[in-house]
């Protein structure tokens, strides 16, 4: 790896100070799984690192009046193991758990996940299932929006260079939704997802209510599909329901081919598994 | 140049190192605890596992910056002067490794999997060995070893 100059923010506020003194030549360290394998093959090492793993106040995970609040530097391995995640957000929770394996979620955050903007990544379709919003911090002070928002490119998000991912925050009307988070990767054990997929979705006498479908590795960003969505809404549940909105589902991503699958085949398997989330919805 | 201090394998090892330097550099390169194995060196193959403070982390994706004041585990802390702890014991008796390379990655994950969970499950045992990876013995020994252990620090009979 080339030198760097690194800083240790204390807190978010330090973070924040640091940040706005060193810019766009800083770079932020949380978790390293992914910032230390990027740097150790650039030809251009950033001139400093801001290691915010020690920032405690980016580590609670909390219930307030507004929902579940998660610290953008909460590991996956201590969000699996919260019960009250395991609780209310059981897709969550199984979202983090196929994250890479042990050693990755004992290292690797949610907010290191989501900024990584990568396609693939496995907490952002459970998250946005739930309808979760980030929170950026920065000098000019706090922004809210929602992962769509927040996920505008393949590696891009609408973090500004300046700002610092400080909580993600699951939605009151969220907690306890049935949801549920499906992957499938070339292997169990640490595999990137050919595709993800989850769903959620309030029943209501027979009749489903607010579904969302969000798709991952399948689309520049981690998306929604509006129309599988709007078509079962305030449907009554049959298999046939169920099998045409995967097949709405798969027509709304525009997957690519690469060494791991072919777009034909993850477009066929977001079918399967938008069906088989929604089914794993209704018996929840 | 950071000046820090690890605990490792109980002992206080203050250090000043290069802001750049992996936490595995420092136990091979300074610290010369060659037990620790440079694998892949991007976090997937797990020869680098050790545990801090009692988690296991691929020691090439720290920073030795990151683990100042912390508690470091490597393999050379596991075996007392004229005995192996149990895990490596059974490792022996089963014959879980043969060249060597992913045991005291895959040694050590299993000691963090049975310090939380004394009698895991098969399943248990693979997902803790998951970032554990093993060319030449494959994994059938070493679960089998891993609960050989596990029933040895239980205490109960073999």
């Amino acid at each position: 790896m080339r030198g760097f100059q690194l800083f240790r923010a204390r807190d978010s506020r330090h973070a924040i100070e640091l940040l706005a003194q060193h810019g766009p030549e800083a770079r932020l360290l949380a978790g390293g799984t992914d910032l230390l394998v990027e740097l150790k093959s650039a030809a251009r090492a950033p001139r400093i690192v801001i290691d915010i793993s020690r920032a405690a106040d980016l580590k609670s995970i909390t219930l307030s009046d507004r929902g579940l609040e998660i610290g953008a530097l909460a590991t996956h391995a201590e969000i699996e193991r919260r019960d009250l995640v395991r609780n209310m957000l059981p897709a969550l929770a199984e979202s983090v758990h196929s994250i890479g394996a042990v050693q990755t979620r004992n290292l690797g955050t949610l907010g290191g996940n989501l900024v990584s903007g990568v396609p693939s990544m496995d907490s952002g379709p459970a998250l946005m299932a739930l309808d979760a919003s980030v929170i950026l911090a920065g000098p000019r002070g706090e922004r809210h929006m929602t992962l769509g928002e927040f996920f505008v490119a393949p590696r891009r998000t609408a973090l500004a260079a300046d700002e610092l991912l400080t909580a993600i925050l699951v939605p009151k009307a969220s907690l306890g939704k049935p949801a549920a988070f499906l992957k499938l990767g070339l292997r169990k054990g640490q595999a990137l997802a050919l595709v993800n997929v989850a769903a959620s979705a309030w029943l209501d006498s027979g009749v489903l209510k607010q579904p969302r479908i969000a798709l991952g590795a399948v689309a520049p960003t981690v998306i929604r599909a509006p129309l599988a969505e709007r078509y079962l809404d305030g449907r009554s549940i049959t298999a046939e329901t169920l099998a045409e909105a995967g097949r709405i589902a798969a027509g709304e991503a525009a997957p690519i081919s690469d060494f791991r699958a072919s777009a034909e085949y993850r477009r066929e398997m977001i079918a399967v598994l938008t069906r088989r989330a929604l089914q794993r919805c209704l018996t929840l | 140049m950071p000046d820090i201090v690890i605990t490792v394998n109980g002992e206080l090892r203050p250090a000043n190192v290069p802001a750049e330097m992996t936490l595995l550099s420092l136990l091979r390169d300074v610290l010369g605890l060659t037990g620790t194995k440079l694998g892949c060196d991007v976090g997937d193959c797990g020869a680098c596992t050790v545990l801090v403070d009692g988690q296991a982390v691929n020691a090439c994706l720290m920073l030795a910056a990151q683990a100042d004041g912390r508690e470091v585990l490597t393999i050379e802390g596991l075996a007392s002067a004229d005995r192996l702890h149990p895990l490596q014991q059974a490792f022996e008796n089963h014959a879980a490794l043969q060249c060597g390379f992913c045991g005291p990655g895959a040694i050590l994950s299993a000691k963090a999997l049975l310090d939380g969970n004394p009698a895991p499950t098969t399943r248990e045992i693979r997902e803790a060995l998951a970032g554990n990876l093993c060319r030449c013995t494959g994994y059938s020994k070493m679960i089998e070893a891993v609960q050989a252990a596990a029933r040895a620090l239980r205490g109960d009979a073999p």
